[in-house]
């Protein structure tokens, strides 16, 4: 599995390297919206699992789902970011600025704030029972506000975000190329992810 | 029917005596009262003279409440741990009571806070507010959600071994889908521009996803 | 009924109790001894669902209510100890004569009442704690230590309560001195 893995990750570094053609006048640095994307996917599937094995744990009081979420925290927080470096540095190849908090800049800073007290909570109690019980019910409690963001804030703010590759209106507006590789990655990403999440358990 | 009428007794009591401690022992409310004077004042005086932006000035009051607020609260549940009365508590009334007491009492005391700041705000940066109506729709919003969230999170940082700064990281993630709004409408306030009735309702929908959540996971801590 | 189903418990590496079987019932005190670190207070933590085993589970009666009394349940500081009184008697929303049961622990609250708890000597706290204990009229009593700290007449008002209650109720009585252990009708010795 895991040399499947690195070898998946190697063909598409290949054919980011090789085959995508370079993005009309941002040069090669531009194509770390291959790393950009996949990444920040990660970090929302892993926000999200880790609320899932909270959840788990407060229904069962079994130990090991407390020790997957707090993985899945670890893991996302490692992932998300990276993927405020990557997409800050793409901001300021197409924007010119490296922040500017577009509506998905503020999301994934708040994911990074929610991470940061979530790692820093467990970090502050030391009773073993204790601090699987209150980081499970306060990652419960910061997964609600997700949605709530997610609704608010592109209201508030004007957004230069490029549409995500799956938009309202269906259309895909890639080239089948860009496209194939785009969606390997993020297939890739999240297999990585899985495979820490196996690995770090046994 | 009974059940409902037993534990509003409780939280009505809970919230009785938590006043009367709030009184006798008045440090927490000198505390954050001087807290929000101190910041209000501050940012008073290193502005003297100059315009600022009904945006900024409306942040600014957010942010000053936000953090006197989390000097008042994050000691909710704390100082009864400390001083040895919470399982007593614990034992004799029912958990949800006990939220529901300190969370009214939260909202108590962040209101006294807000009476006392608010005017002090409003003269020290010669605000005239356009709106009353609309400030206070949207700090009372504000100021339900804060108490929600931030008793939960109370209870949460009372087994914190390292409290320091502790409650407020945790505490403004959680709160952020109140604070961008609240930001918005109070500018809106001040200004008189047209607002959006939905802004207020989504503020409301959070309030009360905030409470029924702290109601709900209150149980497991 | 107080059923322990194969209950463990361990802190770290000490383990305090492991697949403990046993019905505690009514009618009688129950004495729990041990030496110090033997688990008499978790014991009693543990049969009032204070604390979640590891292992096992722990079933009360349905519907039955607890009071106790512990070094580490302490009163309100700043309130008086009549405040103290009523205010736990609310939550249980009894309406009791709390002078009647001042005299009943030898507290009283014509002197007393006003006065800060923070103020009262430890034994008239433990006399204040031992009268909530009473307001709140609970099924099951779960007594640490009730008598630490108190003179001849404070014992012996609590012994009276406690002989005079406990027909209707579970009484479990943690402790390690003579008198209190003298009280019992049945003995659990925790082993170290």
């Amino acid at each position: 599995m895991n040399k499947l893995l690195i070898l998946l990750t190697l063909a598409i570094c290949a054919a980011i390297i090789f085959f995508v053609p370079p993005i009309k006048g941002l040069g090669e640095v531009a194509k770390i919206i291959f790393f950009h994307v996949p990444t920040a996917w990660v970090s929302v599937i892993a926000f999200f699992s880790s609320a899932f094995f909270a959840a788990r744990f407060l229904r069962t009081f079994n130990f090991s789902f407390d020790k997957l979420s707090e993985r899945a925290a670890r893991l996302g927080f490692i992932f998300v970011l990276l993927s405020t470096i990557s997409g800050a540095i793409f901001s300021k190849l197409t924007w010119g600025a490296y922040w500017n908090w577009d509506p998905r800049q503020t999301t994934i800073f708040v994911l990074i704030l929610i991470y940061g007290a979530y790692l820093t909570l467990r970090a502050a109690v030391s009773d073993e029972r204790t601090r699987a019980k209150v980081s499970a019910v306060y990652s419960l409690l910061s997964v609600l506000t997700v949605p709530f963001l997610v609704f608010i804030i592109p209201r508030m703010y004007f957004s230069l975000h490029p549409s995500p590759v799956l938009n309202s209106s269906g259309r895909v507006e890639m080239d089948s190329i860009v496209l194939v590789v785009l969606i390997a990655a993020v297939v890739d990403a999240t297999l990585i992810f899985i495979q820490l999440m196996r690995r770090e358990i046994s | 029917m009974r059940l409902s009428n037993f534990l509003f007794e409780q939280v009505a009591a809970i919230l009785r005596k938590d006043f009367l401690i709030g009184l006798r022992r008045r440090a927490t409310f000198a505390a954050m009262m001087m807290f929000a004077l101190t910041a209000v004042a501050s940012l008073s005086l290193s502005m003297t003279g100059g315009f600022v932006e009904p945006k900024f000035l409306a942040a600014l009051l957010w942010v000053v409440i936000f953090f006197a607020a989390s000097a008042g609260i994050a000691g909710t549940f704390d100082d009864e741990a400390q001083a040895g009365t919470l399982p007593t508590l614990k034992l004799y009334a029912q958990a949800q009571a006990i939220l529901f007491g300190k969370m009214c009492y939260v909202f108590l005391s962040l209101t006294m806070l807000t009476l006392f700041i608010l005017p002090i705000f409003l003269i020290l940066f010669n605000v005239a507010v356009e709106s009353f109506l609309l400030l206070s729709l949207t700090i009372l919003l504000g100021l339900i959600g804060i108490a929600a969230a931030g008793t939960l999170t109370a209870a949460i940082t009372t087994s914190a071994t390292v409290k320091g700064g502790l409650f407020p990281i945790l505490l403004f993630p959680i709160t952020l889908p109140i604070f961008l709004p609240a930001i918005t409408l109070t500018e809106l306030s001040f200004t008189g521009g047209a607002f959006e009735t939905s802004s207020l309702i989504v503020m409301a929908a959070f309030d009360a996803i905030l409470i029924l959540a702290s109601s709900i996971l209150y149980d497991y801590l | 009924m107080i059923a322990f189903d194969e209950v463990s418990l361990s802190f770290g590496r000490r383990v305090l109790f492991s697949n403990v079987t046993l019905n505690l019932r009514g009618g009688k005190v129950i004495g729990v001894t041990g030496a110090n670190g033997a688990g008499k207070s978790t014991f009693l933590k543990l049969a009032g669902k204070v604390i979640r085993p590891d292992a096992g589970e722990v079933r009360l009666p349905d519907g039955k209510t607890i009071a106790a009394l512990s070094p580490e349940m302490k009163v309100y500081d700043t309130l008086t100890a009549r405040e103290n009184l009523s205010f736990f008697a609310k939550l249980r929303g009894k309406s009791i004569d709390l002078l009647k049961l001042g005299e009943r622990v030898g507290l009283d609250l014509e002197t007393f009442g006003s006065v800060r708890a923070e103020n009262l000597s430890t034994g008239m706290r433990q006399r204040l704690k031992f009268a909530i204990l009473l307001s709140v009229d609970a099924d099951i009593w779960l007594l640490d230590e009730p008598t630490a700290n108190l003179d001849d007449d404070g014992r012996e008002k609590i012994f009276h309560e406690v002989c005079g209650a406990k027909a209707d109720k579970i009484i479990l009585l943690a402790t390690n001195d003579k008198a209190e252990v003298a009280l019992c009708d049945e003995i659990i010795q925790l082993p170290l």
